[in-house]
């Protein structure tokens, strides 16, 4: 059983690994190939594991133990997963990406199994870090553009910052708990309970792109749009996600982490929601939906909603992927993402455009798609904790219904012209995802949430109520309904994303490179001003050793070794060679030695 | 000590004298170009030696026949002596190959390993001159083996000055025997003072000779440039191991109404500073070796003086003995593989051969007494073996000595390692492997002193 439990992130790894390095024995024609097989394989030892539910437990480090275990959280995480990353590869496939492209993905693909198979902080964390690396070079996998490659460097440090904390919480952790495993974390005594959930918090934070991180995750798009599919949309933010959903007695036994996580979540999609409503660029748009729907993920985390969190991070995965797909594909087919440009897309290309027309109707949340559902089950669980928190959470709600129509009308606006046709490898996967999309609204049906519920142990989770349902569906409707008539301009300062990035740089980036140089500056005066005084002090010591004291001791030497020269010849002339004057010399020595001996003695 | 007149205590001796015997004889009738086995069957009495005086190493301490004393010193120079000639025997092969004479060339080297071994394991003067004219006369007819002008003339000079410390012995004896009534050393010193006195200086001349040792050393360059490569190796080894230890007898045994061991002090002090003085100019690597071992006799006298004046003393001489042999025909090994005798001739040799170059820098950075080599410990028990015994000057004259020979012996190193020559010749292959064990013997042997010293 362990083996399955160590195959299943291994195998990515090794595979992307060999698709990296091997370059000279996989030509780029191969790769898809090879991606495509190893997702396949993946998924079926995820599907395997969420029934089998393997766990190893080994020693990472001297007395912490580590492990990989599929509980149901996991056993859900991993299917999602390998089936995005499999509907991803496919569709990358029709692509020209290359054996580097498939290389990346699937060590990504095994750093978030690892990352949601973990049990514990130190093995989380180096999932963790892979990911956040995978995600850097993959936005900047067209490294020839400059600004791509800026975009990767932004979003790579925002959630590095993040990621501190969960350094700070490991360190936490052990002085806490003695050990990493998250199972112990809420057990972690004194304050350095509260540290853990700080840090973890913080890293969940930056990764799920919530406030006030969010910037970044609209610099990721300089990616290739499977690479947004995947990483920002679907899986990796939703990292951060599963992060709080995992720790949630954490924060609730801390009393303020909780609400914290809660109310960011709540505002994140609030904010995010009407950032998403101001754009022109569609997958701009569609990242900043991301963050909004990652804030109900988070809110849920906060009210300890783990069913209804984790059923919204199914659902928006499958949608969010397919909408993401179908922005890649027009941008590849058009040349254009501004919704302005992409009027008769999606008549022009009937599959991506229907496709695409479900995924934003469940985005709206129109009855009786997915996401219409699992929303209104983080918000039943938010109910419960506080009306002002269901009240942010439905305004949220209404705005993503706001922005979902204005994209959605964009693209079915008659006009336009024609491009380049979509290939069927990338049209297999928007069909197969927008089942989804509509398919995983089952899980409302009441015995089905049941059994949800059980899988993830949150047997209590609220159903939400009929009347909720129908309201938010009704106001779903209405929203959709009224954005036929009027489109939402684009406001300056949403449109920018509250300018967060540059505040950021304002904020944190300005004052910690001043400090740099105001240290650099202590450096070249003060500190290597006392070297190089140093240093000159001995080059004129060694200069005057050199010409008063050098000759002298050189003298020296010379003298002894001209008279070790001599001495030497000296020795040498006893040795006549000849017989008789041996004879005499010893002769004569021996005398020596015996009046030597006689007088001694 | 239990008295004894058993022949089997003396089974090392036995086989190494059956050996030369069963050699000669075989020699006789064996064509020319089969002449090697007698080299070895030699081979085989030296090993049958040297397991049966491993065996005999486990036993009390004893004397037998009244002369012969079986203890650490017999067992150490029995050890070195019969593995020495071993290493030579097997370096002599190749080049003797087809000689007329090789069965007389075995035979020669084995029955004076038998002098030196006899030399240091009795207590008798008379059996100590029997030794020493079984040690010497086969070493004459060897340095004159190759019947060239060099040889001819090394031979005799070698003879005429062996002949010469031979008279003093003897001389030097029966005085002793005179004054004190008797051989044994036991009774060494017993007498008049003033017949003592010449009598030991005597007796010292003779045991001079044989270890090379200041006034006595003459003969020491001169053959070992002289005689043919792998007799140089053997006689600047195996007869001063001998020497060494009679030496060290006669100086734990004399029992004189004076000491003697200002006057060992002096001619060591005397006997490393000329070696190492005269080394310095020499472009000869044999002549530059035979100066070398001339030095290290010096400092292997340092414990002889020693002897009885301090607990390090015994183990001094015993390592220093054994790591001067691995170390000193390791060198002349490198010399036999090599055939060039001028220090010019190596330049580029590490190019050709870095394994065999390696070797010879090991070995010579031996002889300077560099950690981690066999030497440096010996100089190291040495060095304290004088500071232990009361002579401060004669260890700080050592060091002294000991750095001053660092430049000789890099003269010989620098040129292999030089750039942009070529070295052109051919290689005794043989000859370097032997070269590398010895090397490797030698830092074992360093390495792994804490062992050794346990025996």
């Amino acid at each position: 059983m362990s083996a399955l439990a160590w195959s299943l992130p291994a195998l990515p790894l090794v595979a992307g690994g060999f698709l990296l390095v091997g370059r000279r024995w996989v030509t780029d024609r191969v790769a898809p190939v090879v991606g495509v097989g190893v997702g396949v394989v993946v998924l079926g030892l995820a599907l395997w594991a969420a029934f089998a539910r393997p766990a190893v437990r080994f020693r990472l480090f001297e007395g912490v133990p580590a492990g990989l275990a599929v509980d149901g959280l996991s056993a859900v995480m991993v299917v999602v997963v390998a089936v995005v990353a499999l509907a991803v590869l496919v569709y990358a496939a029709g692509m020209v990406l290359g054996a580097r492209f498939f290389g990346l993905m699937l060590v990504f693909v095994g750093a978030m199994l690892v990352t949601v198979t973990a049990t514990d902080l130190a093995l989380l964390l180096m999932g963790w870090e892979v990911m956040g690396a995978m995600s850097y070079a993959l936005i900047g996998f067209w490294w020839r553009d400059a600004w791509r490659v800026e975009a990767a460097d932004v979003a790579f440090l925002t959630t590095r910052t993040g990621d501190l904390g969960l350094y700070l919480a490991a360190g936490c952790a052990l002085a806490g708990t003695g050990t990493l495993e998250l199972g112990g974390l809420a057990g972690a005594g004194g304050g350095w309970r509260d540290l853990v959930a700080g840090g973890v918090v913080l890293a969940a934070l930056g990764k799920s792109a919530q406030l006030p991180f969010s910037f970044w995750l609209s610099r990721a798009m300089a990616g290739p749009s499977p690479v947004s599919a995947l990483l920002h949309s679907a899986t990796m933010v939703a990292a951060g996600a599963y992060l709080l959903l995992r720790v949630s007695p954490l924060l609730e036994a801390t009393g303020w982490a909780a609400s914290v996580v809660a109310w960011v979540g709540a505002l994140t999609a609030l904010l995010l929601g009407g950032v998403a409503l101001a754009q022109r660029d569609l997958k701009q748009l569609l990242a900043a939906s991301t963050c909004a729907q990652l804030g109900f993920m988070v809110l849920a985390a906060g009210v300890g909603g783990l069913a209804g969190g984790t059923v919204h991070l199914v659902a928006h995965a499958a949608v969010k992927s397919l909408l993401f797909l179908c922005a890649g594909a027009w941008l590849t087919a058009l040349g254009t993402k501004d919704l302005g440009e992409l009027s008769g897309a999606a008549r022009r290309y009937r599959v991506v455009g229907v496709t695409f027309g479900v995924g934003a109707l469940a985005l709206a949340g129109f009855p009786p798609l997915s996401l219409w559902f699992t929303k209104d089950a983080v918000l039943a669980a938010a109910a419960e904790k506080s009306p002002w928190l269901y009240a942010v959470g439905l305004a949220a709600g209404v705005l993503s219904a706001g922005y979902a129509a204005k994209a959605l009308f964009a693209v079915w606006r008659p006009g336009g012209r024609a491009g380049e046709r979509v290939g069927v490898l990338e049209k297999v996967p928007l069909v197969v995802l927008a089942v989804a999309a509509v398919v995983l609204g089952v899980l409302g049906v009441p015995q089905v949430w049941g059994a949800w519920g059980r899988l993830l142990g949150d047997a209590s989770a609220p159903l939400p109520g009929v009347v909720e349902l129908v309201v938010s569906g009704v106001l779903a409707v209405v929203v959709v309904g009224v954005s036929a008539r009027w489109r939402v301009g684009e406001v300056r300062w949403a449109e920018q994303w509250f300018y967060l990035e540059r505040a950021a740089g304002l904020v944190v980036a300005r004052p910690v490179v001043a400090l740099a140089r105001g240290l650099a500056r202590f450096d070249d005066r003060v500190v290597d001003g006392g070297v190089r005084a140093a240093a000159s002090t001995g080059r004129a010591l060694a200069s005057v050793a050199d010409r008063r004291i050098e000759p002298r001791v050189d003298g020296v030497v010379t003298a002894l070794g001209a008279g070790a020269r001599r001495l030497g010849s000296a020795a040498r002339r006893p040795q006549t060679g000849q017989v008789h004057t041996y004879y005499a010399q010893a002769a004569v020595l021996f005398a020596v030695l015996v009046v030597v001996v006689l007088l001694v003695g | 000590m239990m008295m004894n007149e058993n022949p089997a205590d003396l089974l090392p001796e036995l086989c190494v004298l059956g050996g030369a015997v069963l050699g000669l004889l075989c020699g006789m009738f064996l064509p020319r170009a089969r002449q090697w086995i007698v080299g070895v069957l030699c081979a085989a009495a030296l090993v049958a030696g040297l397991v049966f005086a491993g065996l005999a190493a486990r036993r009390a301490d004893m004397t037998v026949f009244e002369s012969f004393v079986l203890d650490p010193v017999t067992h150490v120079t029995r050890g070195v002596v019969l593995a020495a000639t071993l290493f030579v025997v097997v370096l002599a092969m190749r080049p003797l190959r087809g000689d007329r004479r090789e069965t007389e060339f075995y035979v020669l080297v084995l029955l004076a390993a038998l002098g030196a071994v006899v030399m240091g394991m009795t207590s008798d003067l008379l059996v100590l001159v029997a030794g020493y004219l079984v040690a010497s006369i086969p070493a004459y007819a060897l340095a004159g083996f190759a019947k060239d002008a060099a040889g001819t003339e090394a031979a005799l000079k070698y003879y005429l000055m062996g002949a010469f410390f031979g008279i003093f012995m003897l001389a030097g004896i029966a005085l002793l025997y005179g004054a004190g009534r008797a051989t044994s050393y036991e009774a060494l010193g017993a007498g008049p003072g003033g017949v003592v006195a010449v009598g030991v200086v005597g007796l010292l001349a003779g045991l001079f000779f044989k270890a090379g040792v200041v006034p006595a050393h003459f003969w020491v360059p001169d053959v070992a440039q002289g005689a043919s490569r792998v007799v140089a190796a053997f006689v600047t080894t195996v007869p001063k191991v001998g020497a060494f230890a009679a030496l060290y007898r006669v100086a734990v045994g004399f029992g004189g109404g004076f000491d003697l061991s200002l006057l060992l002090a002096l001619v060591a002090a005397a006997t490393m500073t000329l070696g190492n003085l005269a080394a310095f100019g020499q472009d000869n690597v044999r002549r530059l070796l035979g100066y070398s071992t001339i030095s290290q006799a010096g400092y292997l006298l340092v414990p002889v003086a020693v002897a009885g004046r301090s607990g390090m003393a015994e183990p001094a001489v015993l390592y220093y003995l054994a790591a001067y042999a691995i170390t000193n025909v390791g060198a002349f090994a490198v010399v036999v593989a090599a055939g060039r005798d001028e220090v010019d001739g190596y330049r580029g040799f590490a190019r050709r051969s870095p394994l065999v170059a390696v070797a010879l820098v090991i070995c010579l950075l031996g002889l300077i007494g560099t950690p981690p080599t066999a030497v440096f410990v010996g100089k190291l028990l040495m060095f304290g073996a004088a500071v232990d015994g009361g002579y401060g000057w004669l260890a700080v004259v050592a060091a002294v000595n000991s750095v001053a020979s660092v430049f000789y012996y890099l003269r010989w190193v620098v040129p292999m390692f030089a750039r942009g020559d070529e070295w052109a010749g051919a290689l005794d292959r043989r000859a370097a492997v032997l070269a590398v064990i010895a090397a490797v013997g030698s830092v074992v042997v360093g390495v792994g002193s804490g062992v050794v010293l346990a025996l």
